[in-house]
């Protein structure tokens, strides 16, 4: 046998495919011949390092650059999406509780163009017009004990936004997502991570558009308590965390001014008995939205 | 009160042709790490890998609805980003590769240095860490095909039966072309033997046998 037709077959003597007569031969030839001994070592040594290349960590962001170039590229198909969604979302309220929406706008009658995914062309053209957004929170249990969960943000015209997390006090925050929003697209944030990588029972959330902040306490679990007996006095954004945590009901806050000390002292109260409660004598007030609440300044 | 059972790509893709937006979500997580492996590793950057897993899953997207599960999802996904990759390797097409940059002499010397110290560990490591990118270079050094061959058969470690699936081919052609393709790796990592602890110089090698004998 010759080095040239032995060097040949040294990948498939590695991965042992070479057999009987023809695997003695070869052996024999290497046995004898140092040269082909070392090729093989070093065919060996570049087999062990290519299956010893070390695990790639993925960029954190990679989930969001993945959906954001799929929602950017699918748009045509956004008006089936949207029924799609709708119909989903409402069988999957009657049965598999999904739920709720947190959501906010800028202005009194932003509840319907919110829903209407971003109104006008002519709106949308007006830079001067007030941003108005709708923000929704999803959960759905997708395994036993594992659920998904998805902020999701649209507008009525482009406008700059940031999420920021807030796991401790309100001040110090950390940037979670910053981009452009834009009309008739829908942009998700996970916030899988942040559930998973947290103790809180309530995600305590910054979302500042153009510079309107406010905050989105997010329980981490489904809306459990319908009536709740509480007693707390404190600072009105760590009352409504306390909330959103004993109902598992998503409360957005926009902060209006100085931050009002409360009391509460109820039994046996529904959500939205507390926050009436709790906001008596304060320039706040509650209103509905769907499933979730949100504290506005009168 | 009706549940999903969420615990198969199955199920996941039957919902997601019914238009359930969350089913394709969960899909991207559970192979976005794997996708965006085979992409870096074929590109050998992280912004290019990204770009070629988001564009991977966005092809997903729009052929899911046909996927008629012949194959595995997985094998299906490294199909699609084994496309991408070579559309995006032709769109970079005036991209010119730089050629393998190392040893140079002077780093032969630096390398020697510490060897008489206590910092034999440290060598060995910086050692290996430099062959592993040797070998990262090289790969890039290949023909796209070859690469993709060589990255899925020995770092994916993913069956010639599969990657036969994967890249459309008969298997016997899988089987000779990675050897080409192994063959050609090897070459290009000729000047690099040492880094794999093998001699280079046959003089030396000469020697070596000679006290063999002995």
């Amino acid at each position: 046998m010759h080095c040239e037709q032995v060097k040949n077959l040294l990948n498939e003597y590695i991965e042992g495919s070479v057999s009987g007569v023809l695997r003695d031969r070869l052996q024999a030839h290497l046995d004898g011949c140092a040269e082909c001994r070392r090729e093989l070592q070093f065919m060996q040594a570049i087999w062990r390092g290519l299956s010893a290349m070390p695990e790639i960590v993925p960029p954190t962001d990679l989930h969001a650059r993945i959906m954001t170039h799929v929602r950017a590229n699918t748009r045509a198909r956004e008006a089936q999406q949207r029924v799609a969604f709708w119909r989903w979302a409402g069988a999957a309220t009657v049965a598999a509780g999904l739920f709720l929406m947190g959501f906010f706008a800028a202005q009194p009658n932003g509840v319907q163009a919110a829903f209407g995914f971003g109104g006008t062309r002519k709106q949308v053209e007006e830079a001067s017009q007030p941003v108005q957004a709708g923000v929704f929170v999803r959960y759905r249990e997708v395994e036993q004990g594992v659920r998904l969960s998805v902020l999701e943000a649209r507008m009525n015209r482009k406008a700059t936004a940031e999420l920021h997390h807030a796991p401790g006090s309100l001040n110090e925050t950390k940037l979670v997502w910053r981009g452009t929003l834009l009309p008739g697209k829908t942009v998700e944030i996970p916030l899988q991570t942040l559930l998973q990588n947290s103790s809180e029972r309530v995600l305590t959330l910054w979302w500042s558009v153009e510079g309107q902040k406010r905050v989105l306490f997010v329980p981490a679990g489904y809306p459990a308590a319908r009536i709740a007996s509480i007693r707390l006095q404190a600072k009105l954004s760590d009352a409504l965390r306390q909330l959103a945590s004993v109902y598992q009901t998503p409360i957005e806050w926009v902060p209006n001014g100085e931050e009002p000390l409360v009391v509460l002292d109820v039994q046996d109260a529904t959500l939205e008995d507390a926050l009436r409660q709790l906001l008596v004598g304060s320039n706040y007030t509650p209103r509905r939205h769907s499933e979730a609440w949100r504290v506005v300044g009168q | 009160m009706h549940t999903y059972d969420y615990s198969s790509d199955e199920i996941l893709i039957e919902r997601f042709k019914e238009g359930d937006e969350f089913a394709f979500d969960l899909l991207v997580r559970r192979y976005e790490q794997k996708v965006y492996q085979l992409a870096y590793r074929l590109t050998n950057n992280p912004d290019d890998a990204a770009d070629v897993t988001a564009e991977a899953f966005l092809r997903m997207y729009n052929s899911l609805k046909r996927f008629r599960g012949d194959a595995q999802l997985s094998t299906w996904l490294y199909r699609v980003v084994s496309n991408v990759f070579f559309d995006f390797r032709k769109r970079e097409s005036r991209h010119h590769h730089l050629p393998l940059e190392l040893p140079t002499e002077e780093n032969d010397e630096a390398m020697e240095l510490p060897i008489e110290d206590e910092s034999v560990d440290i060598l060995g490591h910086a050692l290996q860490e430099e062959q592993k990118r040797v070998l990262m270079e090289a790969i890039q050094q290949l023909p796209e095909y070859q690469r993709v061959m060589v990255v899925l058969f020995h770092i994916e470690e993913r069956p010639y039966e599969e990657i036969a699936q994967i890249l459309g081919l008969p298997l016997g052609t899988i089987k000779s072309r990675l050897n080409r393709a192994r063959n050609a790796l090897r070459q290009l990592l000729e000047p690099y033997r040492e880094l794999f602890g093998i001699e280079t110089s046959p003089t030396v090698g000469q020697a070596q046998e000679a006290s063999d004998a002995l």
